[in-house]
């Protein structure tokens, strides 16, 4: 009966014509609402002040917003399987220190520098995955306990001095554009598009999502959901590293305070681009709109203006405004499906 | 299975027991006097409280939060001290900001015997329960670089009048700018009782001046990715007004001479001038070439050196004198003319200190 009522609701969907119906099942998708509220924002915040727009400001969000797609992954790829990553900040602070160290203290190239210290995020992700997997422990305590020793490592290395001499040609990858667009901007595209192909048409990709949703059954299916799961660590890894070093990238200096207010920002904008917290599911369409989305709010209240003593207060109720397009979104979804139902 | 994961436990219960070992074996061994260089005597001869032999039961520690750049200045004050006197501190830099840690091991520190603590306090306000228990127990306690909150049972700060040094930076700016424009006030932490009066500081000054204006403030940075950010945003939204930048925290400072510096780099043709605060190499490389105006030089050496001096003097039994609290440690300021003196200056700054401390601060 129920999959009658299906069938019914997709004869009508397609006679009700094509356009139509696209507009429903984009209108389905769960980081449909965020692109929206991203679009209003931008909209609203055009009106609001001159500078908005000037090829200054956009080419500051969109480089923001690219490297919070960066932090962003690093959190997502590991909730994804179910888990989460509470040292992504201090892999990323170990990163930098790691690639200060070689760049400005040892006068190595980048071309020495940037390997090692991916290498160095790499490993770490790895090390994450491999106790997790080996303990059978909760990634939270796993991690937490991490983020101890690896916070522990950049201050001991760098007793809190910043890096300043990190080579000019460094700099490119975080400071310049290609037709007014930063190359980072491009560069996170470019990385979600191939996330999105895995995610979608990928072995991997589909063996990540069924770990998420639902362990016990991937693994009685034949998924090595261990593998999975230490492969997902290592990504994390992979994107802490990455994200630390286009800050030094941007920066033109090492801060060892890089990746400290990681944390909030990760599960932020993975969490309201679409990315499930129990597992399952990922949107990289989602995640790059809730990255522009945090940005131009950050942005656009310092645009407007507003009392830095109630900043945050403002940031919260924006934010709250903006991810309630959700909540408009699956009552809408709910109402659709309930006329037809109806109907039919 | 299980079994298996008893046999990794256990491993891994083995590692870190040998690695605690190790990194016991490896720390410092406790405070133990220390002889003085010799090529201070001059400067011990200089100061004749200095030669007067320790005091035998005075244990001192000096304590810093967290790693931080401020803090090796600062530590440089404190060897400095020792390499005078003769007398051993012990010194510590916890392992974060918070003031449950700064606690932990102050109370551990004071459960070993020490006795005089030159603190960085973590919380202006939070550190008094501590202190209010450490100095019930017979201790000392100095703040460097920073007040708590009043009233305290420290019996010094010795810091940067944080609200002059902002009046300073402000007047200097104004100057840069040729007495008119319109200024972004760059502040850093909220919940720092400090940034409240370092704002009223610069508000004082900018009412002096009718053509100047505080177009933006911006705040609330806690790291230097997101005082980029911040600083990238509010230049961005008056990128047609704006005349002159101003910070009084590191962050900011550090954040603007980033900001400025791809912005000249990208071919930003507005003059901005700027000033902030500290020297972080990535600002005064900014000043070196021309992209700030200055920055205001605190003196770390000072608040190390001089609260070691004046626990000393206590242990010796001086004490406060009446309404004695706040001892300014002076500032300079830096400026590409003076990129390669105003370190001496500010050591000048910190003997003048030294040599009126027991008149204007002690009394037996």
């Amino acid at each position: 009966m129920a999959q009658s009522k299906v069938e019914h609701s997709v004869r009508q969907d397609r006679e009700a014509g094509g356009i139509g119906s696209a507009l429903r099942s984009v209108f389905r998708r769960s980081d449909t609402s965020v692109v929206i509220a991203t679009v209003i924002l931008f909209v609203l915040f055009s009106f609001s002040n001159t500078s908005f727009l000037t090829p200054f400001n956009l080419f500051n969000v969109s480089r923001t917003a690219a490297l919070y797609v960066f932090v962003a992954l690093g959190q997502a790829i590991v909730i994804v399987t179910g888990g989460m990553n509470l040292s992504l900040g201090a892999i990323g602070g170990l990163t930098v220190v790691v690639a200060g160290w070689c760049m400005d203290t040892m006068g190595w190239s980048p071309w020495i520098g940037v390997p090692l210290a991916m290498l160095t995020g790499t490993l770490c992700g790895m090390f994450n995955g491999f106790i997790i997997i080996k303990s059978k422990l909760n990634s939270f305590i796993v991690t937490l306990a991490s983020l101890f020793i690896f916070t522990g490592l950049v201050q001991g290395i760098s007793q809190g001095f910043p890096y300043s001499n990190i080579p000019r040609d460094f700099t490119i990858l975080g400071r310049n554009d290609f037709l007014g667009v930063p190359y980072v901007f491009l560069f996170a595209v470019a990385v979600l598009t191939a996330l999105a192909y895995v995610f979608k048409f990928r072995v991997v990709g589909r063996r990540i999502l069924a770990t998420g949703g639902n362990l016990e059954a991937a693994r009685l299916s034949g998924i090595r959901t261990d593998n999975i799961v230490f492969l997902s660590h290592t990504l994390s890894g992979v994107f802490a590293a990455t994200a630390g070093l286009l800050w030094v990238s941007r920066m033109g200096s090492a801060q060892p305070s890089t990746g400290t207010d990681w944390l909030i920002i990760s599960f932020a904008v993975a969490i309201i681009g679409g990315t499930a917290l129990n597992g399952g599911e990922f949107s990289a369409l989602g995640i790059l709109a809730s990255a522009i989305m945090l940005t131009l709010i950050k942005n656009g209240l310092i645009m407007l203006n507003v009392n830095v003593y109630f900043e945050q207060t403002f940031l919260g109720v924006i934010v709250l405004l903006a991810v309630s397009v959700e909540s408009i979104r699956v009552a809408l979804s709910n109402r659709t499906k309930r006329t037809k139902t109806d109907a039919s | 299975m299980k079994q298996q994961h008893a046999r990794l436990f256990s491993w891994m219960m083995l590692v870190s027991l040998m690695m605690t070992m190790i990194l016991a074996a490896c720390a410092v061994p406790d405070a133990a006097p220390v002889a003085p260089v010799a090529g201070d005597a001059a400067a011990t001869a200089a100061a004749p409280a200095e030669a007067a032999a320790p005091a035998s039961n005075f244990k001192p520690v000096w304590y810093a939060p967290a790693p931080h750049p401020y803090y090796e200045d600062v530590r440089k004050g404190v060897e400095a001290f020792e390499a005078d006197t003769g007398i051993a501190v012990e010194k510590q830099i916890g392992p974060d900001w918070t003031q449950d840690s700064q606690n932990q091991r102050m109370e551990a520190l004071a459960a070993q015997g020490f006795n005089a603590f030159s603190v960085y306090p973590a919380d202006a306000s939070g550190a008094n329960g501590l202190y209010e228990e450490l100095t019930a127990a017979g201790a000392n306690i100095v703040n460097f670089g920073t007040s708590t909150a009043q009233p305290t049972t420290a019996s010094f700060a010795v810091a940067t009048d944080v609200k002059v040094a902002a009046m300073r930076a402000a007047e200097e700016l104004i100057a840069a700018m040729g007495g008119k424009g319109n200024i972004i006030n760059v502040l850093e932490v909220l919940e720092d009782p400090n940034t409240a009066l370092r704002k009223q500081g610069i508000e004082e000054v900018v009412a002096k001046y009718p053509d100047v204006t505080i177009i933006q403030e911006v705040a609330g940075m806690t790291s230097v990715e997101t005082a980029v950010q911040k600083v990238g945003d509010a230049l961005s939204a008056n990128i047609d007004k704006v005349d002159g930048i101003i910070a009084t925290g590191y962050t900011p400072s550090v954040a603007i001479a980033q900001v400025l510096s791809e912005y000249k780099e990208k071919g930003g043709e507005r003059v901005i001038h700027a000033v902030g605060i500290d020297t972080d190499e990535v600002v005064m490389q900014a000043i070196a070439n021309g992209v700030m105006d200055g920055t205001i030089v605190q003196n770390p050496y000072g608040h190390g050196y001089l609260s070691l001096l004046l626990l000393q003097y206590m242990a010796e039994g001086y004490k406060p004198k009446a309404d004695a609290y706040f001892v300014d440690a002076g500032f300079a300021f830096a400026t590409k003319d003076n990129l390669e003196t105003y370190s001496e200056d500010i050591l000048a700054v910190t003997e003048q200190i030294k040599a009126e401390l027991l008149d204007k601060y002690l009394e037996k």
